[in-house]
This record gives structure tokens, C-alpha cells and sequence, in this order.
């Protein structure tokens, strides 16, 4: 089973700890808004997408299963 | 069986003098503490305050943000989003985030520089107090600056929001002094926002006064002003205590881990690390009060429905099982280790987190610049004695040369 990253961009306030952790997959434009790169959980990244998961100040980020 | 009472009671003096022996008892022996004189319940260890965060279904914020409130029983009377869950919650907050966001308050570090720079200008070296002549003054004059408070009413502020969260030891409800408090502070912000309906400025009361929300009924509406008011008494007041607190800890938490301001003088660097130690080892904001929505067992405890729950971000944050060597204060520690509640954690984390961590910052690069070498004076040291925050009124210190 597939897992993605799901952000609640209500919840999101830009604070940047993803995109900090994991560039790749989370970016701050230059308006402020979130843009996840790549939404699927990887082997190579899915240690980092779940340490953005906790850090995230909002706990706006989830993995859901597809 | 231990030897004495395990009492934590959040006005007792001994509570404002320092919490972390009964906050180690309640970690290991009643992490669902519950207290019968007042019939509250309490949550001290890291994984169990991180997790009551996160569940605001839970864990209410609606009832109030300190006991008085919250035991009362009833929805809380003022509109400000402390005391809203979602998702009316997120509606309010979405009307402010955007001012606060790390790249929006980047853009005001001139300001805040400036502002910080003029604290220094009437310094005297030989008789400087940290929270007095310094960290009380700044916080309140930035924040208030941003919301359109005008020159002269800015410390004013800070007078009023001290005197609505003293607390004696005991006390509980607010006294009339801090309700006359709120009361003239209400009085300015109902005041400016006539004047900003009138005349629009480059300010948050404008931005707020030209808002509209989203109504339950789905009807957009602009704020009253009683929201607009709750607005400014909260952002005014949160930004006027915390970082006043957080600089006047970090004061005093340096002058007894020289090692660690040896490390700051030797690399400014480690300044953001070191306000985020800061902020684990004693943060300004040691609880928030949340009500119980329903019946929640946890370590054999059953807390009822519509009970006051203590989050003790503060315990939390010294939890061995959260954090190595968690009494040790070690501005090169490992921060991935837990999360750092000192901003609390999920809806209800800090929105000025952005805005305290720059001024911090800022703060602490010109004290090691002022006072690289410097003495506490211990015997004139004060602390506070208010509800939801803790640190000190008074850090004097004498600048060595």
C-alpha cells in the first residue's frame, strides 16, 4: 500500500520546520505557501517526512495510507 | 508510600519559586495528578502533555485559559482564540497567522533592533536590571507597535497585563485591580478601533477592523469589536510577558552555567540554539489549562468529563524520558531528541513564535555585547507571582570589567 503526505493547509502557518528537515519534499514559496514536491512516502525519505511530521509546530502534516 | 504530600498547587509560593522537584514527583509518582482542594488533574510527563496538545476534542480550550475559568464550568465569555477550539478556532487565527509567519517577522527585524538599541542608550553599567531596564520594556513596545497602539499608551500596556495576571499566593480569580485593568485596557482598544474604521493605517487594528469571517450560518460578517478587542488584549498581552520572562530567565540560567555563556561569547552562532534551550529548560509559559470533553483513563487514572486539566509543558520539557540529562542546561544538546514544548505543541502553539524567537535573539546578542562578564545580584533578585507565566521582576546585575 501506497502512503502520501497530506498537509492541512489550514492548519499550515508557514513556519518552515519541513522544509528545513527535507527540502525535497517541502518548499516555502516566496508568498509564503507551502508546495509539497513529492507527495509519496519513499524508503529514502520517509524517515525525514516522519521527523517533519513530528516537529511540525501546527501538526499540519500526516501520512495517510493511498 | 512517600514520605510527604505530593502537593502541586499552581499559586502557592513555592510553585513561584520553582517547580521542578514537585514537577519530578508527579512524572514518577502521579502522572495523572489530581488535586482535591481545587479538583483539578494534571499531566507532567512529555509523551502525555505532547499528546492532550494534539487532541483538542479532548482537551478543550473553550472553557477557559486558567482554573478560575475552567472549574466556573462555563463557555468562556471573552472571543479570542486561546479560548476557541476548531473550527471556529481556525478561522479567527487564519485572520492574524500571516503577520506572524517567519519570513513576515523577518521583515520587521529593523524595527525590532531599533527598538532594543533604544533600551541601551539610558543603560547604566553599574546598576542594570535585566527584566527592569531591559527585557520588560521591549517585548511591549514591538508588539503593540505592530498592533497600531500609539507611542505614549505602550507601556501602559504592559502595566495593565501585569496587573491582570498577578496572582498572591492562594488567589485564584483576578483581583479588582486586575479587572480595572482590563477594563481601561479594553477602553483604548475600543477606542482605536473607531479610529481605524474612521481612518485606516498600515496596522494589525486595521487589518482586523477590514476583516471579514466566516460566520457558523456561513454568512460573512466583519469582526465586532469586542473581537478585535479580544484580539489586541491577547496578542498585547503574550507579547508583552513572554519574552520579558524568557530574557530575565536567561539571565539568571546563564550567570549559573557560565560554561554555557562562554560558549555564546566564543560563537553567537549558537545565539537561536541557545533561546530554544531556553525555552525547554524554563519556559515562560509553564502550563495551559484545557477542560476534559469526556471521560479519558490514562496510567490507571480516570479524569472525568468537565474537569480542569493541567498541560505542564514546563515538566515536560525536563522529562528523562523525553531528554537526556533533561535538569542539564546544554545549549548544544541534540534537539531532535522530543519536541521542544515550550511554544506548546498542535492548534493552540504559540502564534508569536517566530516574532518571540527574533526577539530573543536580538536580545541576547546585545547583553553579551553589554554584559559579556557580569554577577547576579542574588539577594535582590525577584520573581513573579502570576498565573500562566513564571520567571523574574527584578534580575539587577553588576557588569564586570
Amino acid at each position: 500500500m501506497a502512503q502520501k503526505i497530506d498537509v492541512d493547509f489550514g492548519l499550515c502557518e508557514s513556519n518552515g520546520v519541513c522544509m528545513g528537515i527535507i527540502p525535497e519534499v517541502f518548499d516555502l514559496d516566496d508568498e509564503d505557501y507551502l508546495h509539497i514536491l513529492q507527495d509519496e512516502v519513499t524508503p529514502e525519505n520517509e524517515q525525514q517526512v516522519k521527523e517533519a511530521v513530528r516537529q511540525c509546530p501546527r501538526q499540519a502534516i500526516a501520512i495517510r495510507d493511498e | 508510600m512517600t514520605a510527604t504530600e505530593l502537593v502541586f498547587d499552581p499559586f502557592s509560593e513555592e510553585f513561584f519559586n520553582g517547580p521542578w522537584e514537585i514537577y519530578r514527583r508527579m512524572r514518577e509518582e502521579a502522572p495523572v495528578y489530581y488535586n482535591s482542594e481545587h479538583d483539578f488533574y494534571a499531566l507532567s510527563r512529555h509523551a502525555d502533555v505532547a499528546a492532550a496538545f494534539k487532541d483538542h476534542e479532548t482537551f478543550s480550550s473553550a472553557y477557559g485559559l486558567d482554573l478560575a475559568m475552567v472549574k466556573s464550568g462555563q463557555p468562556a465569555p471573552m472571543k479570542m482564540i486561546i479560548l476557541m477550539d476548531p473550527p471556529e478556532h481556525r478561522k479567527m487565527r487564519s485572520l492574524v497567522n500571516k503577520v506572524f509567519t517567519p519570513r513576515q517577522i523577518a521583515n520587521l527585524k529593523p524595527m525590532v533592533v531599533d527598538t532594543i538599541d533604544r533600551c541601551f542608550t539610558a543603560a547604566d553599567l553599574e546598576h542594570f536590571d535585566v527584566v527592569q531596564d531591559f527585557a520588560a520594556f521591549f517585548p511591549v513596545e514591538v508588539i503593540t507597535r505592530m498592533l497600531g497602539v500609539p507611542s505614549d499608551r505602550r507601556q501602559q500596556v504592559r502595566q495593565w497585563v501585569d496587573s491582570s495576571l498577578h496572582r498572591e499566593p492562594g488567589q485564584i480569580e483576578m483581583s479588582p485591580e486586575g479587572q480595572q485593568a482590563v477594563a481601561e485596557a479594553m477602553a483604548l482598544y475600543y477606542e482605536l478601533i473607531q479610529q481605524r474604521r474612521a481612518e485606516p493605517r498600515d496596522d494589525m487594528f486595521t487589518r482586523l477592523v477590514q476583516a471579514e469571517i466566516e460566520r457558523e450560518d456561513g454568512q460573512k460578517e466583519s469582526l465586532e469589536d469586542i473581537e478585535i478587542a479580544g484580539f489586541a488584549t491577547l496578542l498585547g498581552g503574550a507579547g508583552a510577558e513572554t519574552v520579558t520572562k524568557l530574557i530575565g530567565n536567561a539571565a539568571v540560567t546563564f550567570a549559573q552555567n557560565p560554561d554555557q555563556w562562554q560558549k555564546l561569547l566564543d560563537d553567537r552562532d549558537k545565539i537561536p540554539a541557545a533561546v530554544e534551550e531556553l525555552l525547554r529548560y524554563e519556559a515562560p509559559a509553564q502550563y495551559n489549562v484545557r477542560r476534559s470533553m469526556r471521560e479519558v483513563t490514562l496510567h490507571g487514572v480516570t479524569i472525568p468529563a468537565g474537569k480542569p486539566v493541567f498541560l505542564l509543558g514546563g515538566s515536560a520539557n525536563r522529562d528523562p524520558e523525553a531528554f537526556t540529562d533533561a535538569d542539564t542546561f546544554d545549549i548544544d544538546r541534540d534537539r531532535t531528541e522530543a519536541q521542544n514544548l515550550g511554544f506548546g505543541y498542535g492548534v493552540h502553539s504559540c502564534l508569536g513564535a517566530a516574532l518571540a524567537r527574533m526577539e530573543s535573539a536580538i536580545a541576547l546578542e546585545r547583553l553579551l555585547t553589554f554584559m559579556p562578564r557580569y554577577e547576579v545580584l542574588w539577594d535582590q533578585c525577584q520573581r513573579v507571582a502570576m498565573q500562566n507565566v513564571a520567571g523574574w521582576s527584578h534580575v539587577p546585575v553588576r557588569v564586570v570589567n
